[in-house]
């Protein structure tokens, strides 16, 4: 199913801003809110995984229900989840499009990746001495 | 011991009644603060020695090979990119730019991925501004549009305008009237009088519709704008002319959606518009504590605010070419220096991938996803907490952080100074 991702501030991740090394920051910015009766028509429960797909590649992450948003967008807390399948292109004016980018919804039985591994994935090496 | 009148240096209220108790140079409490100050001044998990990236892992090295190490990589680049500025105060800034004249590299903090298009169209168009202070006494209408207070400036509505006293209000709590406009029913939005909830993308076409209202064009518009019913709209541009005093405030909501600085320029323009009428003002909800400081900086000392390159000796500005998103999507630096953000956690991956691919340097107290891309980390004192220097408020006024402990790490101005100083001897300057 088709649907709008919309990135930003959450507490949860402000609390986190300085300890990026903790599981709260992980499971926080690896959360997708949805509307409940979006949930409903992807004939998934509350806390499932869904993979979410972008132009440029797909991440997992686990639903949680949230009637703020309109049905049709998805609200996913600033973070390396979130960046993992935001396109880089600015249109010329040094921003990219963090807040509407269109991407597909699949429910998926894997598991979510963890911060480090997502940096590890693209070549970074993780620092865990905390 | 208690320290009275602390500034938080986290988000751009920078909100100067903290206290803080410290007993042995540890910090034991933090009052008046929000959850995110408290998360910052409690916090624990620094590093205590510069590190180093081996295969497979970690080890400590000391200042003087860091040091060396960074000195080394930026004298060698042909093009290398200093990001971030933000999380650090004026006086590091300004070596900042003095060591990217040197090595003629691109200097660019985190305003391009927040209010950077909110100065493109400050320089279209201009900024109708003003203090905190001026909001707080006087604003009976306030309008909070794309940004979400409660959450990432949880103290905002408190200090400044829904449950702040003012001078000239009798009953500020009752007399203020709150609008959100957004595209989510956020915290803030359910506190709100007024709540306009508007489709994705839609905000350009709302500013036009209330600026025709404003205008005496209502009839123009079609019966409902973004998601908008024509009858709200009517209802708020009633309300702004009414106020004796009206703030917008704006976020990330405006910058970062379609259109970017287009909105922004909408949006001082009904700003203008109701000037008209009666005294209406804009202010953007930055974000990092000193973001305003690296544009106030940056201006002062090159003539522009962000995304500036030194490689044709001169200072060059073309956001969406100097920016430091597009300079890293485009694998265009082959070195970089990132002090006081986290690119890693906050640009998309393929701007991140490229950090793994050159050496790159870390300035930072706390280990952060950056930390994982780096060659070398380089912890420093934390400033407001172990380091002094000086900060901008969100409306560009200037306040002097503190330190409430003594520093067991040196500062950002001492590590940048000592960098500066020998990056000029090499150079035979
Ligand atoms: S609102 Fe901002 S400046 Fe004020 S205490 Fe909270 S984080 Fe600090």
């Amino acid at each position: 199913m088709k649907f709008i991702l919309n990135t930003g501030r959450s507490i949860t991740q402000g609390r986190h801003v300085e300890h990026k090394f903790h599981r709260g920051y992980s499971e926080e910015t690896s959360t997708c809110f949805i509307h409940p009766l979006d949930l409903l028509d992807l004939d998934m429960e509350e806390g499932e995984h869904v993979e979410v797909t972008s132009e440029c590649g797909s991440v997992v992450l686990r639903t949680v229900n949230c009637e703020d948003l309109r049905r049709g967008m998805i609200f996913v807390p600033m973070g390396p989840f979130a960046n993992h399948i935001i396109p880089s292109h600015t249109h010329s004016t040094g921003m990219p499009d963090f807040k509407s980018i269109p991407v597909e919804l699949e429910y998926t039985d894997a598991e979510r990746s963890t911060q480090w591994d997502l940096m590890e994935k693209i070549g970074g090496q993780r620092y865990e001495k905390m | 011991m208690k320290k009275c009148d602390v500034i938080c240096p986290f988000c751009g209220c920078l909100c100067d009644d903290l206290e803080i108790t410290v007993e042995d140079n540890r910090i034991l409490g933090v009052d008046n603060g929000c959850t995110l100050a408290n998360a910052k001044f409690m916090g624990k998990e620094r590093l205590t020695s510069p590190i180093r990236r081996t295969d497979g892992g970690w080890e400590d090295i000391n200042y003087d090979e860091a040091i060396r190490y960074t000195v080394d990589m930026l004298l060698d680049a042909d093009r290398p990119l200093l990001y971030g500025w933000s999380g650090t105060h004026g006086e590091a800034q300004c070596i900042g730019v003095h060591m990217c004249e040197l090595v003629g590299g691109i200097i660019d903090s985190t305003t391009s991925v927040c209010h950077g298009p909110s100065i493109l169209a400050i320089q279209e168009v201009g900024h109708p501004g003003c203090t905190l202070g001026q909001v707080k006494n006087r604003a009976d209408v306030v309008i909070y549009w794309g940004c979400n207070p409660l959450e990432a400036h949880p103290r905002h509505m408190s200090r400044y305008t829904t449950y702040a006293d003012g001078y000239f209000l009798d009953n500020a709590f009752r007399d203020r009237t709150v609008v959100v406009v957004d595209v989510r029913e956020t915290e803030t939005a359910r506190v709100a009088d007024e709540f306009v909830r508007i489709k994705q993308g839609g905000d350009y076409a709302v500013l036009s519709a209330l600026r025709a209202i404003v205008r005496g064009k209502g009839d123009m518009i079609p019966p409902s704008v973004a998601g908008v019913p024509r009858s709200q709209l009517e209802r708020i541009v009633r309300m702004c002319k009414d106020a004796k005093f009206g703030a917008v405030f704006f976020g990330l909501g405006l910058t970062m959606t379609k259109g970017k600085y287009k909105n922004i320029r909408n949006a001082i323009e009904l700003v203008d518009e109701l000037s008209r009428h009666t005294k209406f003002t804009i202010t953007p909800m930055r974000g990092h504590w000193n973001v305003y400081g690296s544009n106030e900086v940056f201006t002062w000392m090159t003539g522009y605010p962000y995304a500036i390159d030194f490689c044709r000796g001169i200072a060059f500005y073309n956001p969406g070419e100097t920016s430091a998103i597009d300079i890293l999507a485009r694998k265009e630096c082959d070195a970089c220096m990132i002090i006081g953000s986290d690119p890693g956690a906050h640009f998309p991956r393929k701007c991140v991938e490229h950090l793994a691919d050159i050496p790159t340097v870390v300035i930072d107290p706390v280990p952060t996803m950056t930390t994982a891309m780096a060659n070398v980390q380089i912890p420093v004192a934390v400033s407001g907490i172990d380091a002094e220097g000086t900060a901008y408020r969100m409306d560009g006024v200037p306040f002097r952080v503190k330190k409430v402990i003594e520093p067991t790490l040196p500062s950002d101005t001492e590590v940048l100074g000592d960098m500066f100083a020998r990056m000029k001897e090499a150079k035979g300057l």
